[in-house]
């Protein structure tokens, strides 16, 4: 305490701070600097407390909308479909509400994360009530253990409807969830055959869903119940056995360490073996804590460039802006845009990543986002003499170090400091994290 | 069965992070028009464009085998019609969504290489394509196109991808292709105007990524100030169509490229096919016929070679959401003035399948490569695809 925090110090804090707690408050970051990376690291695990800034923001409620009107009625197909797309609108706004806010992020950092592991879209599911249930589930279980997350996720209806578990029967079996299930959300491909997958497709029939309100039931007569081979094991399965299953599988381990790795720490290079250790019980919290306390953070090698919901919060957290006080429809589309609108992913892969959120297209967009942020913006840490300003930009968004060609470029900003907030938050080192 | 070697440290890769790790060189338009006039491709370079399907595009669905009466029999809920055919032979008709390609195999500018996929296919979109892209079935984590840069004098105009991600055939062992975007650009406006520019230098202190931030900063900046005649003023039709237009449009200023790459996600029909299945290659189509047209038009007609594929054709017999699931083999057009058009290979029989219901594969892509690299890129094929000689020539 003290001394003046090195480099590697003012690196690592900004990397913990960024990555799982979606970047500081105002006084944040040069506050736990002073308190050292101890400091930081228990600071941003802390979840499970009342937080009384999502308490303030209140829960969402959205109504079950039902079947497409029938007839042929345009008035009650476009009060529909209005409906529809306020629900989404409000749904999605509320979420962003709720990272920007959270006094303990930790959580909704974690649903974020695996938002983009079970990847679903409202595209196809329509109904934001359905996703909003998905959210809760994984909010719920973000820092719990996976083998619960997993057996509520392997029925849960937006999921079913997005991987076509709705059209899965015994007599013309649909493997799309079964295979992604196993590939891409628990234990990786490569590490169950191509015959597992069709057991295991046979072993998800007789699961319908309600589209509109996500609420899953099951029909043992539309269930094959014929004992079957799977992953080694053979028996009568259901979803929640073969998701059982699927997890106890020592692959399992690895591979949800190894996307936890890629998301928080690097794409190019892989978690230490001793990672897994923490996940043996399939505990998230105890992995996520073995990230934060593991050397990663003073690795240069471990650059991660910062998704457009990511940098955006993150802009919104340090300037004190409530998305929801932003034009709902020109943050979306922005967001969009730019390649990330929640609750939107690509396909089931989830989200890109890297250098792909870096074109000069993308970058037209970030800057009319970072315009309406900045416009409603509180600039209140920028104001100390002239000579500090660039330095206290620096300490007040979290950022290591600027390069000489930032600096030099933000001294043409003194004199107002909304234009240098605007242009610190459209820099190159706040669009990644290096 | 699963019989594929790739581990998950591979599977983060191609998932990825190969394209992370290797930052990719994000030409503005500016240095590309600047290269044109500078070091223009020399007349009759062959030319080679990759069009990439992701998500398994469904090749029974694309080039039908309409007479076969397992066809109709295995695929009662999605086979196409008469009145949607457009037969090609007394066996196989295109997709009548295709009618450009339609037309331009009937002047013998289409190649359609039949049952290509790799030996013992794994089902798996991510790691089919990453087979297919790095032309190794064991897992080299370069891409083909990225060993064959490798090999070439170092020029960032080798080769070029179109769009925000760079696909892994263009990332070698050493070296890595360049991106360019489509769109059409607004500036920065306001008092800010005069910062924004000098955040666009690559500072010396950058970390990689760093320097790639940057850059897509001045990209944005060289892209609508100095666009140039070149590019398309405001894009319009499908996504596809505008990556192609905006290809066309450089091949034609004589960017001094050797290989393009262009590609269009969402083929993976599980559900309700025809209908998604028949818009997507209607937009290929259209792009495609309008990038033929456009070539046509300037002095690069003969060099260029268009290479159209996917990871994996689809199961033979459709499911009951009137889809289909993964599946093995499919054709691979090869479209161009100089290609000998016609059918190539064997067309696999839908009565015997693999035992998992997928077609047999009669090509193994790496022959289709190996023609390409041989005709198009003028290398030794085993240069860059390890002991593998064979070359399926279409030139």
């Amino acid at each position: 305490m003290g001394a003046t925090p090195t480099y590697e110090e003012r690196l690592a804090t900004a990397r913990l701070l960024h990555r799982f707690n979606f970047g500081p408050t105002p006084g944040q970051y040069a506050n736990l600097l002073e308190h050292g990376l101890a400091a930081t690291q228990a600071a941003v695990l802390v979840h499970g407390r009342d937080d009384p800034e999502l308490d303030a923001i209140g829960p969402l409620v959205l109504a079950d909308l039902g079947y497409f009107p029938s007839g042929n009625s345009p008035a009650k197909s476009n009060a529909f479909w209005n409906r529809i797309q306020k629900d989404s609108s409000d749904l999605v706004m509320w979420w962003l509400d709720r990272m920007v806010a959270a006094r303990y992020p930790l959580t909704e950092r974690m649903t974020w994360f695996w938002h983009g592991h079970w990847a679903t879209s409202i595209s196809s599911v329509t109904y934001p009530l359905t996703m909003k249930k998905q959210n809760n589930t994984l909010r719920f279980h973000a820092l719990g253990n996976f083998m619960d997350m997993a057996r509520e996720m392997v029925v849960d209806g937006a999921l079913n409807v997005w991987l076509n578990n709705n059209e899965n029967y015994v007599q013309a079996p649909n493997e799309n969830l079964a295979r992604e299930f196993m590939e891409l959300m628990t234990i990786g491909v490569n590490h169950y055959t191509q015959d597992d997958v069709a057991a295991a497709a046979l072993a998800l029939t007789g699961y319908s869903t309600v589209q509109s309100n996500g609420r899953v039931t099951f029909n043992p007569k539309e269930h094959f119940s014929v004992p079957l081979g799977l992953l080694g094991s053979t028996g009568v399965f259901d979803a929640d056995s073969f998701a059982k299953l699927v997890v106890s599988k020592s692959d399992n381990v690895q591979f949800i360490a190894d996307r936890l790795w890629f998301r928080f720490v690097s794409g190019s290079t892989v978690p230490p073996a001793a990672l897994t250790q923490s996940f043996e019980k399939r505990d998230i919290a105890s992995l996520v804590s073995a990230l934060v306390y593991s050397p990663a953070w003073t690795d240069p090698a471990n650059t991660l460039v910062k998704s457009p919901v990511e940098w955006f919060v993150g802009a919104c957290r340090a300037l004190k802006v409530r998305p929801s006080s932003l034009n709902a429809s020109d943050t979306q589309w922005l967001l969009s845009q730019m390649g990330q609108l929640p609750f939107n992913p690509p396909n089931v892969g989830g989200w890109t990543y890297g250098t792909a959120w870096l074109s000069g297209v993308a970058y037209q967009y970030r800057f009319e986002l970072a315009q309406n942020i900045v416009a409603k913006g509180d600039f209140a840490p920028l104001a100390v003499q002239p000579l500090n300003m660039i330095q206290a930009c620096a300490d007040w968004l979290g950022v290591p170090q600027w390069s000489s060609r930032t600096a030099n470029a933000l001294t043409l900003s003194l004199a107002t400091p909304s234009e240098l907030a605007l242009a610190a938050i459209l820099s190159p080192e706040y669009m990644v994290s290096i | 069965m699963i019989n594929c070697e790739f581990d998950r440290r591979q599977f983060l890769k191609w998932t990825g992070a190969s394209v992370a790790a290797a930052v990719a060189t994000q030409l503005s338009m500016e240095t590309l028009a600047n290269a044109a006039s500078a070091s223009p491709l020399a007349a009759k370079t062959p030319i080679l464009v990759l069009v990439t399907l992701y998500g398994g595009n469904d090749g029974l669905n694309m080039v039908v085998p309409f007479t076969d009466p397992v066809y109709k029999s295995v695929r009662s809920n999605i086979a196409l019609p008469s009145s949607q055919l457009l037969p090609i032979s007394g066996s196989l008709a295109f997709n009548s969504s295709m009618p450009s390609i339609n037309t331009l195999f009937h002047h013998r500018k289409v190649a359609i290489v039949q049952g290509v996929s790799y030996p013992n296919p794994n089902l798996s979109h991510f790691s089919s394509m990453a087979i297919w892209q790095s032309a190794s079935l064991t897992g080299l984590n370069s891409g083909w196109i990225g060993r064959w840069l490798d090999q070439q004098p170092h020029s960032p105009f080798n080769a070029i991808g179109v769009g925000s991600t760079l696909p892994p055939a263009f990332v070698g062992n050493q070296t890595v292709a360049s991106m360019v975007d489509v769109g059409g650009m607004q500036l920065p406006w306001g008092s800010v105007s005069a910062v924004l520019p000098r955040l666009g230098a690559t500072s010396r202190s950058d970390v990689a990524l760093e320097a790639a931030a940057a850059t897509s900063i001045h990209d944005l900046y060289s892209t609508a100030t100095r666009i140039g005649p070149h590019i398309p003023k405001s894009p319009s039709g499908s996504w596809i169509g505008q990556q192609l237009a905006l290809v066309a449009a450089l091949i034609n200023a004589n960017v001094p490229t050797r290989v393009w790459e262009v590609n269009l996600s969402s083929f993976d029909t599980h559900t309700g096919e025809v209908g998604d299945q028949n818009a997507l290659l209607a937009e290929v189509d259209t792009a495609i016929g309008d990038f033929m047209t456009k070539i046509g038009a300037g002095s690069r007609s003969h060099d260029v070679t268009l290479m159209v594929y996917s990871e994996f054709g689809r199961r033979v017999q459709s499911n009951a959401s009137d889809g289909t699931d993964h599946g093995t083999s499919a054709p691979v057009l090869l479209i161009g003035n100089r290609v000998k058009g016609g059918l190539y290979g064997e067309q696999p029989p839908l009565k015997h399948l693999d035992p998992n219901g997928n077609l047999k594969v009669t090509t193994d892509f790496r022959s289709v490569y190996g023609g390409l690299l041989h005709d198009v890129l003028a290398t030794p094929v085993n240069d860059i695809i390890p002991s593998w000689k064979n070359a399926l020539s279409v030139h």
